[in-house]
């Protein structure tokens, strides 16, 4: 029986890929390098001399922060409009309000870094919305 | 055995460890000679108590965090 071709059409893509690695194999790995930055830039945090903004970040919520780095044992930490989760938590008493709903994280103890103290309050952030 | 990347908080180093079954926290911290930090997973996470299996707790690759010791209003407010 003869057959005649009337059209044709492309492949799709997927399958048109799978045949192509089939005839190549699978090609070099490419190494990917890991970044080593510190934990407040890797938040997305910005710097710019001794005050540093972004986000506190959870699971649960995030909150606009900002952290003034005083001196290395002298770190200030303030949070915007914390959220009624934070403000039924057993640390409430720990905020101070500062003004137009930024209030200041008060440290029983210090952290030694700005990422250290990040941390803190993110972890008092989860544990409020966890409680 | 598993393989961990600890990550230093303050400044992004990483350190890649290789642990055992029964190895704590506080093993890790001091073989990499970071007095006065904690490990956690991250900030939904606990920190992990220097006497506490950090093996079991862990998958083999995992990135977990050393930071120095901070808390929120310890003495004045809770």
């Amino acid at each position: 029986m003869r057959i005649k071709l009337i059209t044709s059409r492309p492949a799709p893509a997927s399958v048109r890929d799978l045949l192509s690695r089939m005839v190549r194999g699978r090609g070099p790995t490419e190494p990917v390098q890991r970044r080593e930055i510190p934990y407040w830039q890797e938040r997305g945090w910005n710097q710019s001399g001794n005050t540093y903004n972004g986000t506190y970040q959870t699971r649960y919520a995030a909150f606009w922060g900002e952290i003034i780095e005083h001196s290395a044992t002298d770190i200030d930490f303030f949070l915007y409009q914390p959220s009624d989760e934070i403000r039924r938590c057993g640390h409430w008493a720990c905020f101070q309000h500062r003004g137009s709903d930024w209030y200041l994280v008060h440290m029983g103890r210090r952290p030694k870094d700005v990422s250290s103290g990040m941390l803190a309050i993110e972890r008092l952030i989860t544990e409020a919305y966890e409680s | 055995m598993k393989r961990l990347s600890v990550v230093v908080a303050g400044t992004g180093q990483i350190r890649d460890v290789e642990i055992q079954p029964g190895t704590t926290a506080g093993d890790i911290l001091n073989q990499l000679a970071l007095k006065d930090y904690l490990l956690s997973k991250g900030p939904n996470d606990p920190f992990l108590a220097a006497a506490e299996s950090v093996y079991d707790k862990v998958n083999d690759g995992e990135k977990i965090f050393a930071s120095t010791k901070a808390e929120v209003g310890l003495r004045a407010c809770a």
